[in-house]
């Protein structure tokens, strides 16, 4: 009977996440997280549900899909300020996000001293079972303004994908171009003086070829549409990530125009246009698909 | 020299309060309200208190006392809403709404009253996916139609509360308090912990913040010691997952389907009764909710500072026998609530 209840139990406890922790992630790694300044409000975890063990634990798991399966390769950290309120902003992709994932772990893995990327999931996102739990324990954050603002007002690095779900959800003819360009996060940038350090993501663009979609209606747990993927599961591209030097929008545009509609738009252009620069070298500099 | 008017006296909430002010020096007058049949809190002997009864639903009864007993109050602190769950339809919105609201009209043209604090909860606010996870004050009230009775009272209450803020005569602060673990506080997540199991929604597991009642005490002493007005989210020290916070109860958890969980609630209630309502904290079950009580630290000057002493499991928390309890611990020397025989009582019928 205790069996049968524990197997129902809704989530894994803490110290079963601990142990599947220690199995799947180094210990180099596990110090490198264990020195990592986490918000904690008293019981492991902070507001937004962030929990150091549950990191180590997505680390661990994603280990064999950055490591193997994407054969990620990054350049850039030393662009990632190493305190106080930053933002990630980069292209979307891949119709599952792999991409988001794969920066998530590479953000984790290589910036000194190790800091982690708070991302930022769509409406939808809470409300997957599980999926929402394993999310936001590992420190992503549903995308309203408020928990934004909260976010970057105790110098957390935030990373966001401006294209939103058109981004991920695009057609594979599309890839690599930049679907419209949201202006959310250039007033937060503004508003905070925090910096936009652009991120393009090379190879998530094409490791899921989606070939249509299903409207839903946001019947199943609020998702716009089921997409239609070319395979049941992502082909092993290679990743390549390359972090752009830090845009410091509040020197350049007077910060209390933070809701200023024309600056947000000439702000937001800037950012795209950096993207798109890295992405343009990324794609010039890669050897192919999965290389 | 503050003179306190204080109702929902027999609660955890109002006994700590009554000891609470009875301890300061510049209050020369506490006048405790409950409703009629009810017993003082135990163990306050001081010539300064005085307790009422009266029916707080009929305007006689709120003139009664706010020109009677009450005549030199100048301070009004309103914490008398319905706790259980299961008290619906026109008698349970005369106490949770009317009440107040004739309180307010009559303490408007009152001689000498002019602080009020009313006691709201965070529970007012509306909880989705779509609403960030840290609640300011600003955030949407839980508006829906649908919403039951317990809810809308609050909500109407608080509504009508906090829109007089700067237009009544009277200095109104309203306090959102996160929920509390202790009994006889109307308070949800207590009555869902303190089942054997609880059943929960599979693959969900939000963000919970939970406040002492000592802290909700010196929250209400704060707001009557300063003269800020507007409305508060009083958050406690304890934010953790609701799994963790079962597990610190002492239950066992079980994951239910979501569409699965309310019809078992409710054949749960029908079958060993009980408080809690699913209905009520659904959004709750799924989503990050805790307030934010930065506005509350800059204005009041109050930051929670006592952490629940868990497990709290089963019994009054770790305040059972302290200044909070309605019952004298065994052995204290201090009589019951039942055998308190001449408490310092006037009625006022």
């Amino acid at each position: 009977m205790a069996r049968m209840m524990d197997l129902m139990t809704p989530m894994p406890r803490e110290s079963a996440i601990a142990t599947l922790s220690r199995l799947l992630t180094s210990a180099s790694l596990r110090e490198r997280i264990a020195s990592m300044p986490l918000p904690d409000e008293g019981h492991g975890v902070d507001v937004f549900g962030l929990n150091r063990e549950w990191v180590a634990f997505g680390v661990g798991l994603m280990r064999g899909l950055y490591e193997q399966w994407f054969r990620v390769a990054s350049s850039g950290h030393e662009n990632i300020p190493s305190h106080g309120a930053a933002i990630l902003a980069a292209n979307h992709s891949g119709t599952l996000p792999f991409d988001a994932m794969m920066l998530w772990t590479d953000v984790v893995r290589n910036t000194n001293p190790p800091r982690l990327a708070r991302t930022i999931a769509d409406h939808f996102v809470p409300n997957l079972p599980f999926v929402s739990t394993l999310y936001a324990r590992t420190g992503a954050v549903g995308g309203s303004r408020a928990n934004l603002h909260a976010l970057l007002e105790r110098g957390d690095l935030v990373a966001v994908f401006p294209e939103g779900t058109p981004g991920i959800g695009k057609h594979f003819r599309d890839r690599y171009r930049l679907q419209t360009w949201r202006v959310g996060h250039v007033e937060f940038a503004l508003h905070h003086r925090a910096p936009v350090v652009p991120v393009a993501i090379v190879g998530a663009e094409e490791q899921m070829p989606q070939i249509g979609r299903i409207p839903v209606g946001s019947k199943v747990f609020g998702a716009p549409y089921l997409p239609v993927m070319l395979t049941p599961f992502p082909l092993p591209v290679k990743y390549h990530i390359r972090y752009g030097e830090p845009l410091y929008l509040h020197q350049s545009f007077d910060p209390e125009r933070y809701a200023d509609p024309e600056v947000l738009e000439r702000a937001a252009g800037l950012v795209a246009g950096k993207v798109n620069e890295l992405l343009e070298l990324g794609l010039r500099e890669r050897k192919g698909i999965f290389r | 020299m503050r003179r306190v008017l204080l109702t929902g006296a027999t609660t955890p909430l109002g006994a700590g309060l009554i000891r609470r002010l009875l301890g300061r020096d510049d209050v020369s007058l506490v006048v405790a309200v409950a409703r009629p049949g009810e017993m003082p809190p135990v163990g306050i002997d001081d010539g300064r208190f005085v307790f009422v009864n009266a029916d707080l639903t009929r305007s006689r009864g709120v003139r009664d006392v706010l020109w009677g007993p009450a005549k030199r109050a100048n301070a009004l602190v309103l914490a008398a809403h319905h706790r259980s769950v299961r008290n619906v339809g026109r008698r349970a919105r005369l106490l949770n709404v009317e009440s107040t609201r004739m309180m307010l009209n009559m303490a408007e043209s009152h001689p000498h009253l002019e602080r009020v604090v009313y006691r709201s909860f965070g529970d007012v606010y509306r909880v989705d996916s779509k609403q960030p996870a840290m609640i300011d004050e600003y955030h949407p009230l839980n508006l829906d139609p649908r919403t039951p009775q317990w809810i809308r009272d609050r909500v109407e209450a608080d509504t009508m509360v906090s829109t007089r803020t700067g237009l009544s005569p009277l200095n109104i602060t309203v306090l959102r308090f996160a929920p509390t673990l202790a009994r006889n506080m109307g308070s949800q997540l207590y009555d869902f912990l303190d089942a054997p199991v609880c059943f929960t929604p599979l693959g969900f597991d939000p963000i919970l913040n939970v406040i002492d009642l000592r802290d909700m005490v010196r929250a209400i002493d704060k707001a009557l010691s300063n003269d800020v007005e507007g409305i508060f989210n009083i958050p406690g020290r304890d934010t953790l997952a609701m799994s963790e916070a079962i597990r610190r109860f002492g239950k066992r958890e079980i994951g239910v389907p979501g569409a699965a969980l309310s019809r078992l609630y409710r054949a749960r209630a029908r079958l060993v009764g009980g408080e809690f309502d699913y209905e009520l904290n659904r959004g709750r079950f799924h989503w990050n909710g805790v307030l934010d009580g930065r506005r509350a630290r800059l204005q009041l000057g109050f930051v929670p500072e006592h952490g629940i002493n868990w497990p709290v499991g089963g019994s009054l928390p770790e305040t059972a026998g302290g200044p909070f309890s309605l019952r004298a611990p065994a052995g204290s020397g201090l009589p019951s609530t039942e055998a308190s025989p001449e408490p310092a009582v006037k009625l006022v019928r």
